[in-house]
């Protein structure tokens, strides 16, 4: 009987919580004064510590404007964009988004204009920067914080085998196949599970063209990956920015590229001091690098558009520009920015810094994922299901007519 | 000699199938108190050495916790309640109803249960966000049912198609109104199942993602807060994190061990 | 008239339920669907989007991978939760300690159980050092790839995580079959796999569909695990629509969703007919 009285109970709490609940949050919830901007950031912690005590307290003091700078990573940014702009809520300001994922928030036409604003980017700005927020003529992003991948790798491993980094792609090719000989499994991975940064280096380090997919450049990279691919490890098909470190750091792979924030979790967290950096490695014709990094763009449809752009300015000062260096090792898109980065960081700062003077964006067009669902396709056919190179990637060209017809037609 | 023999075989049996289902929680568990050098190696090891409570200092003294340790408390605890509600009546008057209704009734819940969340997420995101529902713990609650109320049914359909109609028929000769006999008579019987179902409302509700994700901007559930970490941070950051959005659950399924007894899902079958 | 004046109670209850399942999920699910039949650039009635979906080699071996781990999942599942449950269903010292450490993985979400399976099958997890540590292996293995091998480390996650459900489930089951008919195989002298196959299993014909059932739909759907486990590496039709969404493709993504609808209740209708032949799911009596 006690058991029946102690269940009733329960229910009877139960009910209780929902009728509040319904009392408490039945009402949309108001949005606060037009002073307060809404801005997302895909941030580790200790880059939020820098931004919430360094940076933004800074900005409210100075304009008056409130910044509720929201955690959001780049993949997620779209989702919510979608859902408040389809129901015309407004609920972001600024983005401060990955600039390899901008083409399709332009395309979907989620951002605003801001041609016109142009000369708020300081004059100091390298060129490259200039560009990167701009398709087909109009600027949508401004520069903010540029970034590129630099190569980890296991000194305790390399050392072990005698093996240097790679500087070049026969001496990757002689690295994954010592490895593999060495323990029998692939330690060399890439990232190649969905995002294309990584194969469109390999393909404009040949000289080949990630629009144009079928010049010489593309099969001559595609035919080395072929050659490549099995002496890599099998993480390089599930590589993501978050699980390579634990690749990295769990001595499951000896050499990876990934972003720099990396080095705060493997050898700051981790405390792996034998894993090292290097720019990178050349292709037959050139090293390149694919940009990566931040870009500012303001939403459209935004209320608060002048204290968003006020806050980009900010941003984009000398002043903000150097303790984001000086804090979190972030380099800047400035020229007139100058600090070194001291202590153990380093070493591995001097490889980003090398890395981005070869780094090119990928391509500024609105199609983009469209053309990222086809590179992926045909390294699939090519590398992993091992066809033939030519054959695949004219199988292929109707396929990339169509989509650059239609952004045509969409213009 | 035959019976000793089972026996032995079968203390093997428990005995490994215990290990089995125990073994990955005590690892997540020691992977958060262990220090780097143990975990970040090709040979991890199994034992814990040494108790290193540093990363379990860092979340809680971070103060990251507990913002969406509230949230997810309170979304849980709302789903759970509204979901019975709503539930409990529906599938009492379904299964009073005749068979064919009650079969069609059955085919359209598991049918809606078919399509991946992905699929319904958006639609319901912008839905969502248009009423002004995001972030607030109602509109989590509101999404959640979509998944809770199919599934609650399922249970619960079967708990009151198991209480025969006679029990009820013989309180209304004895001059209960229906009202009366409901409150009286099939309730008080039902009530342990509907408790049952409930918690796994509950449980389900607390490990949400994909809804919480769409629905949320400025504030977290737990769930939200470990792929943050997962994705962003430390490894043992993330044991810890995972390790406490595992802890409440493991409590709650051992207090309601004694309630749950597995009669309440056989009406499911019935 | 006279049927609502009977039944208005019974319409009163129900109807919220109803309201909340047509218009939050029927709906939004029959947009998504109708979607899948729209051109992607003109919005037009069209099969482009289904043609352009099965020149994708990702989504024909999507398909593959989640045909393949429903079958492996269905099948150690019901296998194990049927072995567990008639180890509970007997009466033993620690039967509730056991009873205890058997439910508790019901809780831990699925995200968290993900983060484990990497724990124990990575290169260098926990898994491939036992190995090691036994000397069944000299060099570790890389379990999660494409192949059975991969869909079997997958699909042993998703196990872990259900099988306290299915032991509940099946168990119940165990409990409704009455001793008196076991008492009476024994003393007509039936051996122990005769009163498995001619009695427990028969009996425990609609548990066993019922089960079957309610985690097909879930298997089928698998998302998060091999989201965490395996990205992209081993596409599934769940993980395929999402990857479509997130490029800019709703109308693929709707598309594939809809495809998944078709295989689940392909799968359904076949178990009816051909295993369950009306003998527990249709016959709600």
């Amino acid at each position: 009987m006690k058991k029946k009285i102690w269940l009733r109970g329960l229910v009877g709490v139960g009910v209780l919580a929902s009728l509040s609940l319904l009392v408490a949050c039945g009402g949309p919830t108001k949005k606060t004064a037009t002073s307060t901007l809404n801005v997302t950031m895909g941030l580790s912690d200790e880059e939020w510590k820098v931004m919430n005590q360094d940076v933004l307290p800074a900005f409210e003091k100075e304009s008056g404007i409130k910044v509720n700078a929201i955690q959001m990573e780049a993949a997620d940014v779209e989702k919510k964009l979608q859902a408040s702009v389809a129901a015309k809520r407004n609920d972001i300001d600024v983005i401060s988004q990955d600039v390899n994922t901008t083409a399709q928030l332009v395309a979907d036409g989620y951002m605003e204009d801001l041609s016109d604003q142009t000369k708020i980017i300081p004059s100091s700005t390298y060129p490259i920067q200039k560009q990167v927020g701009v398709f087909n003529g109009k600027t949508y992003f401004l520069p903010y914080r540029p970034n590129v991948e630099i190569n980890y790798y296991n000194k305790t491993k390399f050392d072990k085998y005698g093996l240097q980094p790679p500087t070049n792609w026969d001496e990757l090719l002689t690295v994954a196949k010592t490895l593999k000989a060495k323990e029998g499994i692939g330690r060399v991975a890439f990232k190649m599970s969905g995002d294309v940064i990584e194969l469109v280096e390999f393909i404009r380090s040949a000289g080949g063209d990630p629009l144009n997919l079928n010049d010489a450049g593309t099969v001559t990279a595609l035919t080395y990956l072929q050659k490549l691919m099995p002496y890599l490890s099998a993480d390089t098909l599930k590589g993501t920015f978050s699980t390579t470190n634990t690749f990295l750091a769990k001595d499951e792979v000896y050499y990876m590229p990934n972003w720099p924030f990396a080095t705060n979790i493997i050898v700051g967290d981790g405390g792996r001091k034998d894993i090292l950096a290097t720019s990178g490695f050349a292709g037959p014709k050139e090293q390149v690098k694919t940009l990566g990094g931040e870009v500012l763009g303001v939403v459209k449809g935004t209320k608060n558009k002048a204290a968003a752009l006020k806050f980009i300015k900010y941003l984009e000062t000398k002043q903000v520009q150097q303790l984001l260096l000086k804090k979190n090792g972030w380099p800047s898109f400035r020229a007139d920015v100058t600090g070194t980065v001291t202590g153990w960081q380093a070493p591995y700062y001097q490889a980003t810094d090398a890395a981005l003077k070869i780094a090119q964006p990928l391509p500024n067009v609105t199609y983009m994922p469209d053309v990222n669902k086809l590179i992926n396709d045909i390294f699939q056919e090519t590398c992993v299901q091992g066809k033939d190179v030519k054959t695949v990637l004219q199988d292929y060209q109707p396929k990339l007519a169509k989509i650059k017809a239609e952004a045509k037609k969409a213009q | 000699m035959t019976t000793r023999k089972l026996h032995f075989g079968r203390i093997i049996l428990i005995t490994v199938i215990s290990t089995l289902m125990v073994m990955p929680v005590y690892l997540l568990f020691k992977i958060s108190i262990s220090s780097p050098s143990e975990v970040l190696t090709q040979h991890p090891t199994f034992l814990i050495h040494h108790f290193d409570f540093s990363h379990w200092r860092d979340v809680f003294q971070s103060g990251n916790i507990w913002a969406p340790l509230e949230k997810s408390l309170i979304v849980a605890t709302g789903t759970m309640a509204l979901a019975t509600v709503i539930v409990a009546p529906a599938s009492y008057a379904i299964s009073r109803l005749s068979r064919k209704v009650r079969f069609g009734y059955i085919a359209a819940l598991f049918f809606t249960k078919m399509f991946p969340t992905v699929g319904i997420a958006l639609p319901i995101a912008i839905t969502f966000t248009r009423w002004g529902l995001v972030d607030s713990d109602f509109g989590l609650v509101m999404a959640h049912l979509i998944e809770e109320i199919p599934f609650m049914a399922w249970i619960l359909l079967s708990t009151f198609s198991a209480i025969p109609k006679a029990l009820e028929e013989a309180a209304l000769v004895d001059g209960a109104n229906r009202m009366q006999a409901l409150r009286y008579v099939v309730f008080p019987v039902a009530a342990q199942g509907i408790a049952v179902a409930a918690m796994y409302v509950w449980l389900n509700s607390w490990n949400e993602f994909t809804f919480a994700l769409y629905l949320s901007l400025t504030t977290k559930t737990l769930p939200l807060e470990v792929y943050y970490y997962v994705q962003r941070g430390g490894f043992f950051e993330t044991a810890a994190y995972s390790t406490l959005l595992a802890v409440p659950v493991i409590l709650i399924t051992f207090v309601l061990q004694r309630y749950l007894k597995s009669e309440y899902l056989s009406g499911a079958v019935k | 008239m006279r049927w609502l004046k009977k039944y208005y109670l019974e319409l009163l209850l129900v109807l919220p339920m109803t309201v909340y399942i047509l218009g939050f999920t029927l709906v939004p699910l029959i947009k998504t669907v109708i979607l899948g039949f729209q051109d992607r650039y003109t919005g037009k009635f069209s099969w482009s989007t289904y043609q352009a979906l099965f020149e994708r080699p990702d989504f024909i071996q999507s398909i593959g991978n989640t045909a393949g781990i429903s079958l492996i999942s269905l099948t150690i599942q019901m296998f194990l939760a049927f072995v567990i449950a008639n180890v509970l269903k007997q009466k033993f010292h620690g039967r509730a300690v056991v009873r205890s450490l058997v439910l508790m993985p019901m809780g831990i979400p699925t995200i968290v159980s993900g983060i484990i399976a990497l724990y124990i099958f990575g290169t260098s997890g926990y898994f491939n050092e036992l190995l090691l540590k036994l000397h069944l292996i000299t060099r570790p293995v890389q379990w999660l790839t494409e192949g059975f091998q991969g869909l079997l480390v997958i699909s042993l996650a998703d196990t872990w995580k259900v099988l306290p459900t299915l032991v509940l489930l099946l168990l119940a089951g165990l409990e409704g079959i009455s001793n008196e008919i076991y008492e009476a195989a024994a003393i007509d002298g039936a051996s122990r796999w005769q009163t498995l196959g001619r009695i427990t299993l028969p009996l425990l014909k609609p548990t066993i569909t019922m089960a079957v059932l309610f985690r097909a739909v879930d298997v089928f759907r698998i998302f998060e695990l091999p989201q965490v486990l395996v990205g992209q590496s081993v596409p599934f039709v769940a993980t395929f629509a999402y990857q479509e969404y997130n490029l800019n493709n709703p109308n693929g993504s709707g598309a594939a969703s809809t495809i998944l609808l078709a295989m689940i209740l392909t799968f359904a209708l076949l178990w009816l007919k051909f295993v369950d032949r009306g003998a527990g799911f249709a016959d709600q009596n």
